[in-house]
């Protein structure tokens, strides 16, 4: 057998639930992890943080992260990873995108704290913990914004598939080859290009189990996310909420693109429409906001303010 | 020794989060201020305000990785309550699946790789060698065993959530899909050789615990609050009231979900994202309460199942109820996880799990204010929502499982570093021979 490839995995802050995909390839797991040499991973192995400072630049082969970089600490990893890897990954759609917890940028930091520390059913009066602890950026950045990315791996989390797929390829040296379809390709309802009525919400009524969720008026977002995750959630009734973002180029305003597909299912008064869509932000940009055009332009606002 | 000092273990590892440790030492070599300090949080409780209420059981998982059933299960309790919504009895079925298969896969995960690597090299292995990866390389029979294991219970939340991390399928009013009887029969078909190393593995943690019965005995013992879901008296980690359970054994609280706030104390450490939970008449921090899998065991009586019920006794004949010892939750964790087991064997043969008759039609939101709790591995965990009369969330309290252990993790570290820093404890322990010696 080949040597162990040396490998890192860093995670900022996030949920694990990418690592925990990764344990999900099950028994092909007595095939990689001998494959691997782990130089760090907090959450297996116990090197600490001076151990991943002491090594040479470059001296990792592969370097996964997993999450944003919000807080000074996750800020210091990240970039420490990128100077002890050869190939750094973006690790799913928190480390691609700034993900689920980009939604925090629809609020000033200081409101986070009131509800978190400072006023809520169980808390009163606290004070901001500092003690011991690394600051906390007033938005979410993408990781892109930080370090350069060499390979963006999204999905909230990769399914266990493709990431076998990925660190199979990287193992042998190979390009990672990926499908660029959109979820709408592996998904089996019939679509009969009907234009939606009403919107629905998830709760009402019993959709039709072999027809377009679009179509019946729930919103989905599968024909503008990229199809990484071969239909999974619309497969077995639930509607797209784009955890995987755009299909390539990933770069693309994945809510804008969202909203002009449903513009174009919809062919409702506008008025009607703003009513019915009950949170455009949160669910069109729900994983993808601070890379997406409008998310910029709210980073950009923070920068402003901290100048 | 004649400096003061001040040791940092950064970061803690083999911990799905992010904390590191603090420990200052006087010049006397005395120990002065133990912190845990958890340092990152993410404000899931601001951003879930503005969402429509039915979207934070899809928000609200990525919480956590390991735990998203219980966090997707707390979150769609909360919801029905707030709204007055009873799904069907079948829809109640499969997400106690789900959840027993969450707790199954959590805590053969959390016994192989995260804690059993301590065991088989023994605590003072070099790093290199003491993680799961070595455990495959010098005992892959163990590492399959537990392999296999994890294998069964996310594949089984994947046929019932549609993804094993983050599922999707839990709507208010029930689920959106039901379990297919080809996916039942799988399960069904692996039952006989999962029970099989289920067993394995309890007998390998009695090799443990009787290994390490000194450390068990003596190191970290902690007397604290405890804090667990009961159904009257019996553990379970779906449904029930909570019961808070004084250092000395006596039952002080056995509350409604909705009456949280009366008990739940919250205390915001200056060192700590993590806030500190504790038993809120008792005051802080007199009342620190800690949770998870021992904490289970101490507040109720027995299991419901009959294995783990035999288990849980022999549990009691080594180390009492309730247990403060610290390492004891290794113990307490295989007992619940063959409840896990027998959970899912039970639910999984039972004559309504396939039935299609999984979700209401005719849900409506209304303003309302709702809890919901269930148990995630790590500990009990409530979501608590206001909802206004067009069903968005306009407030969000969230009490995950870590928030009840922060505080009881600190300090029973607090009792380990004395006994570490100024009596030298642990030279005097009788520690077995390594499984595996590198």
């Amino acid at each position: 057998m080949a040597d162990p490839v040396p490998v890192a995995m860093g995670q900022g802050s996030s949920c694990w639930g990418c690592f925990q995909s990764l344990v999900d390839i099950h028994l092909r797991l007595a095939e990689v992890l001998p494959a691997i040499e782990i130089k760090y991973w907090q959450a297996v192995a116990d090197f600490k943080l001076h151990h991943l400072e002491s090594y040479e630049d470059k001296s990792i082969v592969v370097g996964f992260f997993e999450g944003m970089a919000r807080t000074e600490e996750d800020i210091h990893l990240l970039k420490l990873m990128r100077e002890k890897c050869q190939i750094l990954i973006a690790f799913g759609s928190c480390s691609c995108f700034g993900g689920i917890p980009g939604l925090a940028n629809f609020s000033d930091i200081e409101e986070c704290y009131d509800v978190k520390f400072r006023n809520n059913k169980t808390v009163e009066g606290g004070e901001v913990p500092s003690e011991n602890l690394p600051g906390i950026a007033s938005v979410v950045k993408p990781n892109s914004d930080f370090v350069d990315i060499d390979i963006y791996l999204p999905g909230c989390p990769p399914t266990p598939d493709l990431i076998y797929t990925a660190v199979s390829a990287l193992l042998s040296g190979q390009p990672i080859d990926l499908p660029p379809h959109t979820v709408c390709h592996y998904c089996d309802r019939e679509k009969k290009d009907t234009p939606i009525e009403e919107v629905l919400r998830p709760y009402q009524g019993i959709a039709d189990p072999d027809r377009c969720l679009l179509e019946q008026g729930y919103i989905c977002v599968g024909s503008s996310t990229w199809g990484l995750c071969e239909g999974q959630c619309v497969n077995m009734g639930s509607t797209c909420r784009g955890c995987f973002g755009p299909p390539p180029p990933i770069t693309q305003d994945h809510g804008a693109a969202s909203i002009s597909m449903l513009g174009s299912y919809a062919p409702m008064e506008p008025e009607k429409i703003v009513e019915e869509v009950k949170d455009p932000l949160g669910t069109f940009w729900r994983f993808d906001y601070p890379t997406s055009h409008l998310g910029r332009m709210r980073i950009k606002r923070e920068e402003a303010k901290e100048k | 020794m004649s400096e003061e000092k001040v040791i940092r273990v950064d970061p803690v590892t083999r911990l799905e989060g992010h904390g590191s440790l603090t420990i200052k030492l006087g010049k006397d070599g005395k120990v002065k201020d133990v912190q845990f300090n958890v340092n990152s949080t993410r404000f899931f409780e601001k951003f879930l305000e503005g969402r429509p209420m039915e979207e934070a059981p899809r928000i609200a998982p990525r919480i956590c990785g390991i735990c998203p059933i219980p966090h997707h299960l707390a979150s769609i309790k909360a919801v029905e309550a707030a709204w007055d919504v009873t799904p069907p009895p079948a829809a109640i079925k499969l997400r106690r699946l789900m959840i027993e298969a969450k707790q199954y896969s959590s805590h053969a995960i959390h016994f192989y790789a995260l804690a059993a690597p301590d065991f088989v090299y023994g605590p003072f292995a070099n790093p290199a060698d003491r993680n799961v990866a070595a455990v495959l390389r010098d005992l892959p029979d163990v590492a399959v065993q537990a392999i296999k294991m994890m294998e069964f219970g996310q594949e089984l939340i994947r046929v019932i959530g549609a993804k094993a991390v983050h599922p999707t399928t839990g709507i208010p009013g029930g689920m959106l899909t039901s379990l297919k009887e080809e996916d039942r029969d799988f399960f069904i078909g692996r039952l006989e050789e999962i029970q099989q190393l289920t067993l394995n593995t309890v007998d390998l943690a009695k090799k443990v615990v009787t290994d390490y019965l000194d450390v068990i005995t003596k190191v970290a013992v902690v007397p604290t609050y405890y804090i667990g879901l009961s159904n009257e008296g019996v553990l379970d980690i779906y449904d029930g009231t909570v019961r808070v359970q004084e250092p000395d054994g006596k039952i002080v609280a056995d509350f409604e979900p909705k009456d949280y706030t009366k008990y739940y104390g919250e205390h915001v450490a200056k060192h700590s994202y993590a806030t500190h939970m504790y038993y809120k008449p008792a005051g802080y921090p007199e009342g620190v309460w800690r949770a998870n899998t021992l904490a289970r065991c101490n507040v109720n009586e027995k299991m419901a199942t009959p294995l783990a019920d035999a288990a849980l006794t022999e549990m009691r004949e080594l180390v009492g109820r309730p247990s403060h010892h610290t390492f004891a939750y290794h113990y307490a964790r295989i007992v619940e996880l063959v409840q896990a087991f027998e959970w899912c064997a039970t639910l999984l043969k039972d004559p309504d799990i396939c039935s299609t008759d999984v979700k209401l039609s005719d849900v409506e939101p209304k303003a309302g204010d709702g809890v919901g709790i269930v148990e995630a591995p790590r500990g009990i965990l409530l979501h608590n929502y206001i909802s206004d009369d067009k069903g968005m969330l306009t407030k969000a309290n969230l009490v995950v499982a870590t928030n009840n252990n922060i505080a009881g993790i600190e300090k029973s570290l607090m009792v380990a570093a004395k006994q570490i820093f100024e009596d030298k404890a642990h030279e005097s322990l009788t520690l077995p021979e390594p499984m595996v010696k590198r």
